[in-house]
């Protein structure tokens, strides 16, 4: 399924850190709103690149789909950053 | 105890072989798994199916040394679901047939001799199935601290 919900955590020693869950869903409506011309746009850029239009919105929907899990944590020294994507 | 078990609790006790070594050859000499399934597979017609693995992790512990950053350790650790792989490599098919000659040549004249247009979509997909099996160790040497492991699970 489409990632619905995505936390976002960065800590750093020399300002207070933040935690955040981010609405991933209140992106994809305006996307949805959008996605005459999102189209659009992607159906020239196929034919300009001579790509199967079809096949290129299969795959990016695709890894848009394959999305949730994604698990990204960089820790340095006393700074932190957390991604997750559910 | 098992004698082969028993000689591999040996060698961990004597250094010959780290614990994920010796977790591997346990886990291989157990029946349904390795060289042993044949035999205790034979009369069983019933085989539980490998669970596929979901996720593919990479972990990294670099030290000051190889960051450059003071103030010790640097970890990294990523969790990517197996599945946005498939579909990442999806995308290596995106790429015009016109640039498959021009990425040819790029590739050949620094020493790689790859033909894009000869991977097919089920290779990069059997490529993936068989990284179920991947695990990859790696430690410093020489006073260095750092650790990549890449494993899927």
């Amino acid at each position: 399924m489409i990632p619905t919900l995505a936390l976002v955590q960065v800590q750093n020693p020399h300002w207070r850190g933040f935690r955040c869950w981010v609405p991933l869903i209140m992106l994809w409506l305006p996307l949805l709103l959008l996605s005459p011309l999102i189209l659009l746009v992607l159906l020239m850029a196929c034919m300009v690149g001579r790509v199967n239009p079809l096949r290129a919105i299969t795959t990016f929907w695709g890894i848009l789909w394959s999305l949730p899990g994604t698990h990204v944590h960089v820790r340095s020294q006393e700074n932190q950053v957390l991604v997750r994507i559910l | 105890m098992n004698e082969s078990r028993k000689q591999i609790l040996e060698m961990l006790a004597a250094g010959k072989i780290n614990a994920d070594e010796a977790e591997r050859l346990i886990v291989a000499l157990e029946p349904g798994n390795g060289s042993g399934a044949a035999t205790a597979n034979a009369g069983n017609g019933s085989k539980e199916p490998k669970a596929r693995a979901k996720y593919l992790r990479v972990q990294v512990e670099a030290d000051e040394s190889t960051t450059g950053l003071k103030g010790g350790m640097t970890t990294v650790n990523v969790r990517v679901p197996m599945q946005l792989l498939r579909a990442g490599v999806r995308l290596a098919s995106l790429i015009p047939q016109q640039a498959h000659d021009n990425l040819d040549h790029a590739l050949s004249s620094h020493g790689v001799p790859l033909t894009l247009s000869q991977i097919k979509p089920e290779n990069l997909e059997e490529l993936i199935d068989h990284l179920d099996d991947l695990k990859v160790d790696v430690d410093g040497k020489d006073g260095n601290t750092t650790k990549v492991r890449v494993f899927c699970e």
